[in-house]
């Protein structure tokens, strides 16, 4: 049974308020989870407050900043500052999305930060995400080939792919793995022991539908599972949160449909 | 090392994500679901007493008249015809049609529309 409160150590305390050194021109309030693993309190909310005349527009430019010149406790994953890496999700203003592509402007009022939901913290904004590559890893994500006849085995020739059947990888292969959409879903969230998720489903996808793999009826079984695949109830909050723009809801639709006429 | 994981704790989830439209049309989906199987059997019960005889005939006018019993009916029709709609949603969705977002929170529209004009119709008629 799923549990929708959160555990005893898990509920949120107020934290300190950081007040700005000299007065900003055009300020703008961040409030931040914080857990530090070496004290025995709970997770907590701090306040901080930054001038943007003096910031970059993203809200990972006000984290950095803060980082920088404010608290050099917070912790944050973030790599390459423009989308492609997924180091940076978290959940900004009550949506899961990466904090390098989100702009302040966009928020109205105070910022909210918290890290990607329902799942372990390591530190402040940095969740645990093991179990998730763990998943990931369950699907195979690679080229797999099987070699049947004497000339394919003694063959050194590249796998050739037509542009059509390239095609068929749009919309997948552009995924970052930063799990927003994944620790977006209340399907996750309550069976995520269980059920794949939406990114890792998504990268199921991507290999069922490469023509040069040869194990698209094995992947098709393997996710053939009321746990694994059809803990997916269309919620679409996946599609709504996905920071690169894809549709890993219909991806997983289309995995459905592939199961039933196929298999 | 073994403590420092042990006691990590869960971050929040339900109490700060966004309500998003998305999550709100499924969640309702299986609300009304729920709500339609409680209020079948209450339905059923309201017809099995004109069926018991004249001294069970008596409740069924009272039931029948109570403001109370009104609204669950207002309520139920309300479940039937949203869950109806959204369930033909759900149903193309199967078939991977009509899952673009954009097309998502449109066809969520249609719904409501739906389930509203078709709610007070039935409201008007009966």
């Amino acid at each position: 049974m799923a549990q929708f409160t959160l555990p005893a150590n898990s509920k949120l305390t107020m934290g300190k308020t950081h007040q700005p050194k000299e007065p900003s021109k055009d300020p703008k309030q961040l409030a931040i989870y914080r857990w530090d693993p070496e004290d025995d309190k709970n997770p907590r909310i701090d306040n901080y407050e930054i001038d943007q005349e003096k910031c970059g527009p993203m809200v990972l430019d006000a984290l950095m900043k803060i980082k920088n010149e404010i608290d050099p406790t917070l912790t944050f994953r973030r790599s390459c500052r423009e989308g492609v890496c997924g180091s940076c999700a978290m959940n900004i203003d009550g949506v899961n999305t990466l904090a390098c592509l989100k702009s302040m402007s966009e928020v109205k009022n105070e910022i909210k930060i918290y890290p990607l939901p329902h799942m372990r913290v390591v530190k402040d904004l940095v969740p645990d995400l093991s179990k998730a590559y763990e998943q990931l890893a369950s699907i195979k994500p690679w080229l797999q080939r099987k070699k049947t006849n004497e000339e394919e085995k003694n063959s050194r020739d590249e796998k050739k792919q037509l542009p059509k059947d390239r095609e068929k990888l749009d919309g997948k292969w552009e995924c970052v793995l930063c799990f927003c959409c994944t620790t977006s879903c209340p399907s996750y969230w309550w069976n995520g022991d269980e059920y794949l998720g939406p990114a890792v489903l998504l990268q199921a996808a991507r290999w069922v539908s490469d023509s040069r793999d040869s194990e698209r009826k094995e992947r098709l079984k393997a996710i053939n599972d009321s746990l694994k695949l059809y803990r997916c109830h269309s919620i679409m909050n996946c599609t709504r949160s996905c920071p690169k723009g894809l549709n890993p809801a219909k991806e997983i639709a289309g995995l459905k449909k592939a199961i039933v006429t196929e298999l | 090392m073994k403590k420092m994981t042990d006691n990590r704790p869960l971050s929040p989830h339900l109490s700060i994500h966004k309500k998003v439209l998305t999550a709100v049309f499924s969640i309702f989906h299986r609300i009304s679901g729920i709500g339609l199987s409680i209020g079948a059997l209450l339905i059923s019960i309201w017809f099995f007493l004109i069926s018991s005889g004249p001294e069970f005939y008596n409740y069924f006018e009272i039931l029948s008249k109570s403001i109370l019993f009104k609204l669950v009916l207002m309520i139920w029709t309300i479940g039937i015809f949203y869950h109806l709609f959204n369930g033909c949603r759900k149903l193309y969705w199967s078939f991977g049609i009509g899952m673009e977002l954009s097309q998502v929170y449109k066809s969520g529209y249609v719904v409501l529309f739906l389930t509203l004009i078709s709610s007070l119709v039935v409201w008007y008629f009966a």
